[in-house]
């Protein structure tokens, strides 16, 4: 009894501490969303004041309502990019993670280690060949210079293979026999029995795509046509000094991502451990 | 008979190689324009002295010419070594937190979902809205600096804003931000540590320490040596959070390769000099993982 005890209050020691500790890796989150709704002396002033004294609304007023930064138009362009990028990748990369999976087509295995090396290099070398090739295309300072490089990702492809070939090959085969294809064995047996991975694939690529700094950084010039990152930190760069405006320009950009991951932690962290999702 | 199946399969090779075509070239198409293309440019580019990105085509070529002047380069020098320096800092640090969370974590306590995710919530956040935070948390007004006021701390470091913290300062948010997805990498590995095993050891008078030591480290280490690569890997792509915290200042103090090589490409227009300096942090990378490769069968047990 005595041994159980003590085992328990361990148990509850390490958790308490943990708990303390996790909740100072998410005191930034907090001190962010609860600053946005106080008056801009009191973000300073009583910073470990969770609930503010009163809350106000007029830190998102005065966002959407700014002369020069135009909010509500760089939402809009940031949500138009990030749910054409999931449409098209979706489609591309399970397109192709078939042929590599279920396809026996000669060269395969070649054609596929060629691609798997590729993932070795890193991203930003191709930064700036990018910019020329984009130019070429003309989609320089549009959402498809940020757009297509996500959809061709390699990563994914390697994935989806792997849950692709994961589905015994005796269901595609008997549907073979029936007289299906491989265009309706792809969309009819292997697309909905992967579902979990396409999900995972879907949370990432929204929350990689959203948080994009450096493409749009580089690639997007003119300030109608920009991403929602860049804009906050234009804004938070620009005249203001405001903190309580800054808090809420920030919880802006960062309250979708915290929406969706309350809501699917539990794909984000087996995502991540199955396959050890790149950074 | 046998002729006959002999052409039915070669029929049937035939048709799965033109499936295979159908499903597997526009992405191949894709994968050149965008990824293939730009890494041969990036090294053809390495050996040429263009200026303007858009004036690609008056590319001279001048061997190694860029390589060389990279190293009388004294600015790039100094980015180099504070490359070294970040990931001297950020690899040994994320390693050993993660480690130690993930082990405490899987000790057996209660809300465990919860503690996983508070952990692995910075490794999604969007790192604007994280460094808009942390400066003003940071920042001289900050309440950071007022708390070690307030203990009596005479000349508090100016974190972001002082040339000797700031490096250090970006480093520790790169951990908070990254260390989830180490910790949960672990988290998976340590579940997988057979209890047998660790019973054994402590029958045998192994003690605490010893087990973590000579028991549980061996067991994961197929996951520390991915978590070390994919760590170093990251460290040296620290060009985002760079850019949005400090943008490589205060003075130079935080301008380490990445931002140095965006600058050299972006606003001093020596796109040449710029994939130069790309395709060797590119190679540097290559050598750590080969080595990193070459050492594991020393330490990794499969």
């Amino acid at each position: 009894m005595s041994l159980k005890l003590r085992k328990n209050l361990r148990s509850w020691t390490v958790t308490i501490i943990l708990m303390v500790i996790g909740l100072l890796c998410i005191y930034p989150f907090i001190f962010m969303i609860s600053s946005s709704f106080k008056i801009s002396a009191d973000v300073l002033g009583k910073p470990l004041q969770i609930i503010p004294d009163k809350f106000i609304l007029s830190n998102y007023t005065d966002l959407f309502g700014d002369p020069y930064y135009d909010f509500a138009q760089w939402y809009k362009n940031t949500i138009v990019m990030v749910v054409t990028t999931i449409v098209l990748k979706v489609f591309i990369i399970t397109y192709t993670a078939y042929g590599f999976a279920k396809i026996k087509f000669k060269g395969n295995g070649v054609l596929f280690l060629i691609l798997m090396s590729a993932l070795m290099i890193p991203g930003d070398i191709m930064l700036i060949p990018r910019y020329s090739i984009f130019k070429n295309l003309h989609i320089l300072d549009s959402m498809w210079s940020l757009v297509l490089p996500s959809c061709f990702d390699i990563y994914f492809v390697f994935m989806l293979r792997q849950a692709f070939i994961a589905i015994p090959d005796s269901i595609s085969e008997a549907a073979e026999i029936d007289g299906c294809h491989h265009f309706t064995i792809y969309s009819r047996i292997i697309l909905p029995l992967a579902k979990p991975s396409i999900v995972t694939m879907v949370l990432f690529t929204f929350v990689w795509s959203w948080n994009d700094y450096m493409g749009p950084y580089i690639y997007i010039s003119t300030i109608s046509k920009q991403m929602l990152s860049v804009g906050i930190k234009l804004f938070t760069e620009g005249q203001v000094a405001d903190p309580a405006l800054q808090m809420s320009s920030a919880t802006l950009v960062l309250i979708p991502i915290l929406i969706l991951f309350f809501f699917t932690q539990r794909y984000f962290v087996e995502g991540s451990t199955s396959s050890a999702v790149k950074g | 008979m046998q002729a006959e199946t002999k052409t039915k399969k070669y029929n049937r090779q035939k048709r799965e190689n033109r499936y295979g075509a159908m499903f597997v070239t526009p992405y191949i198409c894709g994968f050149i324009l965008f990824q293939g293309l730009p890494f041969l440019i990036a090294i053809g580019l390495a050996f040429t002295n263009v200026r303007y990105i858009s004036k690609i085509h008056d590319a001279k070529f001048i061997g190694f010419g860029n390589f060389i002047k990279m190293f009388h380069d004294q600015t790039t020098m100094d980015a180099l070594g504070r490359t070294a320096l970040y990931s001297l800092l950020y690899v040994p640090l994320i390693m050993i937190i993660g480690f130690t969370m993930a082990y405490l974590v899987n000790k057996g306590i209660h809300f465990k979902n919860l503690v996983r995710s508070m952990f692995f919530l910075p490794y999604v956040a969007n790192m604007v809205a994280v460094s808009v935070v942390f400066t003003l948390l940071l920042g001289p007004k900050g309440p950071f600096i007022k708390a070690l006021l307030a203990i009596g701390v005479e000349n508090p470091p100016f974190f972001l804003y002082d040339m000797k913290t700031a490096l250090p300062t970006v480093v520790c948010i790169a951990v908070w931000k990254g260390v989830g997805l180490n910790l949960i990498t672990y988290l998976a590995a340590l579940q997988g540590v057979s209890g047998d095993l660790l019973e054994a050891a402590e029958i045998d008078g192994a003690g605490k320490i010893k087990r973590i030591l000579h028991v549980i480290i061996p067991m994961v280490s197929p996951t520390t040596f991915f978590l070390l690569i994919s760590s170093v890997i990251t460290s040296l792509q620290n060009l985002t959070i760079i850019q949005v915290l400090t943008q490589g200042g205060p003075g130079q103090s935080t301008t380490v390769m990445s931002i140095n090589i965006i600058r050299t490409a972006f606003t001093r227009f020596e796109t040449g000099y710029a994939s130069a300096q790309a395709v060797v942090m590119f190679v540097i990378v290559m050598v750590f993982t080969i080595i990193q490769w070459q050492g594991q069968k020393k330490w990794v047990n499969y």
